[in-house]
């Protein structure tokens, strides 16, 4: 009886009903009808419950940091930063678009996000430069889809909160499919270049810029302090620098010491070294070059600061996006000195304003989750699915356009939601790993974010760029067929997403485990 | 229609003027939020001494945020829903099917002020007290006194509350407009406001 919600909850969404209230008349009406009123007090605690949640407070926190940024200027910078490395190809702008959307993909979590602060500088001047604005509004939304992939990212917050996942392993495996993603939209783009003539555009939109000191300098030294980490990383990691073992009396064992002066000399060599290395880049490039990769320095540092805080495990993901909240401030506020106080203002408000909406719809999606799991119809799917059949691959292909499907109609939130707890554990049982399926899961509807008829993106391309949804809709074709198969590379390749989370060593497989045997462990769950 | 204009005066005022204060206590609390787990990892890391309120407390801001502006969100069209059926409909019709998805709306969210005030807030649970929020009266040489649920779990039902009076607001519009009186309505978003999603 009580699975009748399910038809119910698909009708009043489709005939238009806000999906937050969708999420609970449905089940409202059937617990109502079949087991009276006293249990829409569990309902209405869960919605309460579903939102009271620490690490669920990370996407205010995300969503402020990437308005922050964009407030601040920072999308022009990163726009002409990728200008000057792609701007010349055929088809320049629509790949400058695309570069752009993997580098604010590190800033913000949330395509919505790249759609609004991408689309509305780069569609006009795509538009100026030749490209038709259906085009222009296709590559934008296309692209913005690589936002929630890349780290920091909304959705997967949402994933690891409500499957109790890591979120550091989620941010790390979603790295190579965003970037792969924006890949094969160059790809398309490059092969669309040749059929249809694309333009070229410069690589330097503005000459002679000028730099204010304060900038100059924390360019300079955040560039140097960046690369010299990676030196000091590549020089002590594997070698025995700066650490000194003292043999142990008397049988015991040896004890490993860091010696402090050789640390701080290596560092400092790293540091010589990386402005050796600068200096030599100098004479390279011109002096526009240089400028615009300068200014892109302190924005590009956000995902470095959000990534190292939270894998150095110093703190939790939620208090990381303070951290980049913090950054995103002090480099707005004292560094392009680009926001004042009445614009901090305005950015505090809508972020507060869309993630009340989002949270409240997190907490719709969790009590509707519970109805899903005391109804059965969790037992239910689970049996049909591994009715169909017990291989791995064909299920995969299986739940992939399940789940396109189902990334159609609903927002990617409650999609996982809903879905994750039913789907994850079958997927775990036949032996996908965890993190593996958060991906797969993640990825497929955060595609469906630009598919219709409930495609988030291409609503804000539409106002961005004032064309009609359907027109976006169909030239958006040839980027979403790319999607797809990056969607399938990933699947049947968990090398792409699962080797950065391996080597960080956040998959939580047991010491000596095999490559293999931990990104892919074998059937029921024995790894 | 004169009836209708005289019975959306008075809602209209006081949902502006309720979501207006609220809009500003909701901005104000996510400055607030920042600023708690900033000084979190501040005292934990720096001084070396972690607070046990903050955690509790971050939380209180943020479901006291979502409970304040959720109705600003919704009132301003942002609570998305699949709008292909309604613009496919000829005119009257796509109103006559808004204003049916408004009044079953309107019967969720009294049904949850009800369910929610009866079960929820002021039940054993929402009566009880929390573990680590204090208000510090120990500073002004009181003792300090444990911070009741009921007043985190009121934010929610105060937003479902606001949430019905905007609903109210939105089938009294509703009706105008389908009585062809819509352009005597004033427009609910102001600016150039876009709602961005955690998609």
């Amino acid at each position: 009886m009580l699975l009748w919600f399910l038809p119910l909850f698909l009708l009043v969404l489709m005939i238009g009903m806000p999906v937050v209230y969708a999420l609970l008349f449905a089940p409202g009406v059937v617990t109502l009808a079949v087991e009276g009123p006293r249990d829409l007090g569990i309902l209405y605690r869960n919605v309460y419950n579903g939102m009271d949640s620490f690490p669920l407070m990370a996407l205010p926190f995300f969503m402020l940091a990437g308005e922050i940024m964009n407030r601040g200027g920072i999308t022009t910078r990163l726009v002409e930063f990728s200008q000057a490395f792609m701007g010349h190809l055929r088809g320049g702008l629509a790949h400058v678009n695309i570069l752009s959307s993997i580098l604010f993909a590190g800033l913000s979590g949330s395509a919505v996000a790249d759609t609004s602060a991408l689309g509305s500088t780069l569609i006009p001047a795509m538009e100026k430069n030749g490209y038709s604005r259906k085009f222009a509004a296709a590559v934008t939304a296309a692209s913005s889809v690589i936002g929630p992939i890349i780290p920091p990212s909304g959705i997967m917050i949402i994933y690891a909160y409500v499957m109790g996942e890591s979120v550091a392993a989620l941010f790390l495996a979603g790295i190579v499919p965003g970037v792969l993603v924006g890949v094969g939209l160059m790809v398309m783009v490059r092969l669309m270049a040749d059929r249809y003539d694309l333009p070229k555009a410069e690589r330097i939109v503005t000459k002679n810029q000028t730099i204010t000191p304060v900038e100059h300098w924390v360019s300079f030294f955040l560039l140097r302090l960046n690369i010299a980490g990676l030196i000091y990383w590549a020089l002590t990691g594997p070698t025995s620098i700066g650490t000194e073992v003292i043999p142990g009396v008397d049988g015991a064992e040896d004890e490993i010491v860091t010696v402090g002066w050789q640390l701080w000399l290596t560092f400092g060599v790293s540091l010589a070294l990386a402005h050796l290395f600068l200096m030599s880049m100098r004479s390279r490039v011109s002096h526009d070059f240089r400028l615009v990769c300068k200014k892109a320095v302190a924005p590009l540092q956000t995902p470095i600061i959000i990534l190292g805080a939270i894998l150095t495990g110093v703190v939790t993901p939620t208090e990381a996006s303070t951290l980049a909240v913090a950054y995103a401030l002090v480099v707005s506020f004292f560094v392009l000195r680009s926001m004042s106080l009445k614009d901090l203002w305005q950015v505090l408000g809508r972020s507060a304003l869309a993630s009340s909406a989002v949270l409240l719809l997190v907490g719709a999606a969790v009590a509707f989750k519970t109805v899903v799991a005391t109804s059965g119809a969790a037992t239910t799917m689970a049996d049909v699915i591994l009715g169909l059949s017990q291989n791995p691959y064909l299920l995969l292909l299986l739940i992939n356009l399940l789940l396109f499907l189902v990334g159609m109609f609903l927002d990617a939130g409650p999609a996982i939601i809903i879905l994750g707890p039913i789907l994850g554990p079958i997927f775990t049982e036949i032996g996908v790993h965890p993190v593996h399926f958060a991906i797969i899961m993640s990825v497929n509807l955060t595609v469906g974010l630009a598919t219709p008829p409930m495609g988030l993106v291409l609503f804000v391309a539409s106002t961005v760029s004032r064309e009609k949804v359907e027109t976006i809709a169909r030239a958006i074709l040839p980027f979403l067929a790319v999607e797809v198969l990056v969607i399938f590379l990933i699947t049947y390749f968990p090398e792409i997403s699962m080797t950065v989370p391996y080597l960080a060593d956040y998959l939580g497989c047991p010491e000596g485990t095999g490559y293999y045997a931990c990104i892919a462990p074998m059937p029921g769950g024995g790894s | 229609m004169r009836l209708l204009h005289g019975l959306l005066w008075p809602i209209e005022r006081l949902n502006g003027g309720i979501l207006a204060a609220g809009r500003v206590v909701a901005t104000v609390t996510l400055g607030i939020m920042v600023i708690i787990i900033l000084a979190q990892v501040f005292w934990r890391y720096v001084l070396g001494a972690p607070l046990n309120w903050t955690e509790e407390a971050a939380r209180f801001g943020m479901l006291w945020m979502t409970g304040l502006m959720a109705p600003v969100a919704y009132r301003h069209g942002g609570f998305v829903s699949i709008d292909m059926l309604e613009r496919a409909l000829p005119r009257v019709a796509s109103s006559l099917l808004t204003l049916a998805i408004l009044l079953a709306t309107l019967g969720l969210l009294v049904v949850m002020v009800w369910v929610g005030w009866d079960r929820h807030v002021d039940s054993m649970t929402g009566n009880g007290r929390s573990a680590s929020l204090r208000i510090p009266l120990s500073l002004i040489g009181g003792e300090d006194i444990r911070f009741r649920n009921w007043w985190m779990f009121l934010s929610l039902w105060v937003g479902v509350v606001l949430l019905t009076s905007v609903t109210v607001e939105l089938i009294l519009r509703q009706l105008i407009t389908l009585f062809g009186g819509r352009d005597g309505l004033q427009r609910l978003v102001e600016g150039d406001e876009d709602m961005a999603g955690a998609a």
